[in-house]
């Protein structure tokens, strides 16, 4: 009787959990659309169009790489589209937009694909494509000639012209109101014009379990304490710049953070001071995207440093919990 | 008594319902029975028996002088048709001894011992004739576990009833079923090993079994302890952690800390053993899962094929289905119903088309690292797999691959699906093969 039976045949274990990486992926998509709602209230079609370059720029990227290395492209990964939209966030919306696309070019083609693939990619790809054209500034003014014919044109908007927070901080001018700043002030990048937006999205993250608090509340602690000592006002330092986007978007990145427990605090650490040193020390506006990309390279450094004993050689810490009965 | 935490584990969904609150019933007469001369760990036993013998039930039918080792009994009379290598739980074909069950079957013949009288000579010896190996699934041969190294001074006796293992009840059912044979099995440990305290674990999402044995418990030296429901908290190391806050070294056995550990199913073999001589012949199988019309709590004889036990659960509802032998997060996938049940099943799983899932495609690990944050034995499931799918051994052991007890929760946690129980237990035979060589 049993010849007639076919039978499913696969090694342990046999249930295995919903959890997948497009999932994962997809709430982070999610988590970025308050942010993004609200920055495209602001800047209308300016934002539009940048977001839409840039997700755009990073499917096409993508497919190109990974049919250069023949592979099979991984578009349901929502990864791509991810990072595109992560560059996006990261740029002004007067951004020509032919910079916003080579940003994503970058990020994705040599940031991610060149280095392996998703998981596999050392730095942050958004932020890699961002800082790349910052350091490649010269570069890039070469290039900007030619495409310069291509640039569109919107048509005024009111709130562009503003200086960014940030810079008025730096340059010492009187202030707009905190309650403002926090939860919404058109000026700067897209990720900039709202933290609250931000943290609505982190709490979604948090409470969908793919962020933990060692590395937000680390870098946020460390930047409070140190802003102290330096006589600055912390509340200006949290609510302005890239910090927020930062500090709950980026250095969070599960590829490119340790995957040690200290490891994320001292990550957290390392990043808070040197945001600070940039900040109040060099007066870099791309503070924080540099601090978390040096960062990145020191994750495997501090993994080994910190890599927990396996069950047999320490006692672990022991939580008690049930009763005699 | 305080309980303490392991660290690691994880909630898995119980599915215990479908078997719970059913009462082990006998299963019925099996045409064949198929006893495989190795069914424990250790070495294999010599047949005792030739093709045409006839065979009385309990009667000793397989033997070897080897000293980890355990000996087969027929578990049924009948007519011995072949002797020759018949497939097993484990894919592989194992010699077996194949018998014609007879029809009509006389009652097992019992002795009924005084167990005040009984030394631990006695004991030792019950437990070696019967053939009683680790019935939670190990199938470590009993009598040797019993008798540690005398450097080795066991001062705690642990009794596993913690069952963590999605599905499975059989464990459940004996200690609500059987709690004064249970207490009995456990005083003669105590006897047998000479130690003040026996702790009883069950976890708690067994509260009826922990009262009925509460109920039935006289010896204030005989300890429960109702332990979290976490899964692998029935796994020696962590329950050892658990119980008794000891760890058991990396490498090492539960006697390097003085523990000795005993599956539930196993202490009320061994008073059936002490008591009545009676040998390991039957077992309590969970035999359960979505895709069965009449799921049950069987008492099976050794060697009943598979296909009898399903079938006397109504049979398969639904196909392409996946019949595992144990839980779902250690057992094994069968190919056929032909292999038998042996001393060291625990359960038979059958799942639904839908939960029938097979080798799926995997991705590259995105270092979520939930598998790390689980791992109850603190590795990196994530470095280690990416390091045994490249094949590099030497850094698969420096990652502490060795260490792995596979429970399967890395596998079942990982969003990019990686099969990193599987990849390890493939690199586990390659590094010992590097260290045979050092």
């Amino acid at each position: 009787m049993n010849d007639t039976h076919k039978f499913v045949v696969s090694s342990s274990p046999h249930i295995k959990s919903q959890d997948t990486v497009s999932n994962a992926m997809r709430d982070v998509f999610i988590a970025l659309m308050p942010i993004t709602l609200v920055s495209i209230y602001f800047f209308r079609f300016y934002a539009v169009l940048t977001i839409a370059v840039c997700l755009v720029t990073a499917v096409l990227t993508e497919i190109l790489f990974k049919k250069l290395m023949h592979k099979k492209p991984q578009l349901h990964d929502w990864s791509a589209l991810l990072t595109g939209l992560f560059v996006a966030m990261l740029f002004q919306a007067t951004t020509p937009w032919y910079k916003a696309a080579l940003a994503t070019f970058i990020a994705v083609g040599i940031a991610k694909e060149l280095a392996g693939g998703l998981g596999w990619n050392r730095f942050n790809p958004a932020l890699f494509g961002r800082v790349a054209l910052v350091i490649l500034a010269p570069l890039y003014a070469y290039v900007n000639q030619w495409f310069q014919p291509l640039a569109i044109h919107l048509g005024p908007l009111d709130t562009i012209t503003q200086a960014t927070p940030l810079a008025m901080l730096r340059a010492g001018l009187e202030m707009p109101p905190i309650s403002e700043l926090f939860f919404a002030f058109p000026a700067g990048a897209l990720a900039e014009v709202s933290p609250f937006a931000l943290l609505l999205g982190a709490a979604y993250l948090f409470y969908r379990k793919h962020i933990g608090w060692r590395i937000p509340v680390s870098i946020l602690a460390t930047m409070i304490i140190l802003t102290l000592i330096t006589g600055e006002n912390p509340v200006y330092h949290l609510v302005t710049g890239g910090i927020m986007i930062g500090a709950f978007f980026m250095a969070t990145d599960w590829v490119t953070s340790p995957m040690t427990d200290k490891g994320k605090i001292i990550f957290g650490v390392a990043i808070g001071v040197l945001v600070v040193v940039f900040r109040v020390g060099f007066m870099i506006t791309e503070g924080v995207a540099f601090a978390i990309l040096i960062m990145n390279a020191f994750v495997p450094m501090i993994e080994k440093a910190t890599s927990r004993p396996q069950f047999g050689k320490i006692k672990a810490v022991a939580v008690p919990m049930a009763e005699k009965k | 008594m305080e309980v303490k935490q392991f660290f690691g584990g994880i909630h898995v969904p119980h599915y215990k319902s479908f078997t719970e609150h059913k009462a082990i019933k006998e299963a019925s007469l099996p045409e064949e029975i198929i006893i495989p001369l190795l069914q424990h760990t250790g070495a294999p036993n010599e047949p005792l028996v030739n093709v045409g013998d006839k065979v009385k039930a309990g009667q000793k039918i397989g033997a070897t002088d080897k000293f980890v080792s355990a000996p087969v009994h027929a578990s049924l009379s009948g007519t011995v048709t072949a002797i020759e290598p018949r497939p097993f739980i484990t894919g592989q074909m194992i010699d077996s001894i194949v018998i014609a069950v007879d029809k009509n079957q006389d009652k097992l013949e019992l002795a009924n011992n005084d167990l005040d009288k009984v030394s631990k000579e006695d004991i030792i010896n019950a437990v070696k004739e019967a053939g009683i190996v680790g019935m939670g699934g190990a199938a470590f041969p009993t009598a040797i576990k019993l008798s540690p190294p005398p450097d080795k001074k066991v001062d705690a006796l642990i009794i596993n009833g913690c069952e963590c293992e999605p599905y499975l009840t059989c464990d459940h059912r004996l200690m609500l079923e059987k709690p004064a044979e249970l207490l009995q099995g456990i005083k003669l440990l105590m006897k047998m090993l000479s130690v003040e305290e026996a702790y009883l674990c069950i976890e708690d999402n067994k509260d009826d079994a922990i009262e009925a044995v509460r109920q039935e418990n006289d010896d204030p030296n005989i300890v429960l302890l109702r332990m979290p429901t976490k899964y692998p908290q029935g796994s020696e190391k962590h329950l050892v952690k658990a119980a008794l806050d000891r760890e058991i070294p990396s490498g090492g056995l539960p006697f390097d800390i003085g523990a000795l550990i005993q599956n539930v199913g196993t202490c009320v073999a061994i008073y059936e053993a002490v008591k009545y001589n009676k040998p390991l012949i039957e077992r309590v199988v969970a035999v359960t899962g979505q895709n069965l019309k009449d799921p049950q709590n069987l008492m099976v004889k050794i060697g009943t094929p598979l296909s009898h036990i399903i079938d006397e659960c109504g049979g398969i509802v639904e196909e392409p289905a996946k019949v595992v032998v144990g839980g779902p997060m250690t057992g094994r996938a069968q190919e056929t119903l032909n292999v038998p049940v042996v001393k060291g099943t625990t359960g038979v799983v059958v799942l639904p088309p839908d939960m029938a899932l097979e080798d799926m495609e995997y991705s590259d690990c995105v270092r979520c690292c939930k598998c790390v944050e689980h791992c109850p034995m603190l590795l990196y499931p994530n470095q280690i797999s990416i390091y045994c799918e490249a094949g590099m051994i030497e850094d698969a052991l420096e990652w502490n691959t060795m260490d792995c007890i596979e429970c399967g929760i890395c596998a079942y946690v990982c969003p990019s699906k990686r099969p990193i129980t599987q990849l390890v237990q493939r690199t586990k035979p390659l590094i010992r093969e590097l260290l045979s060589k050092r």
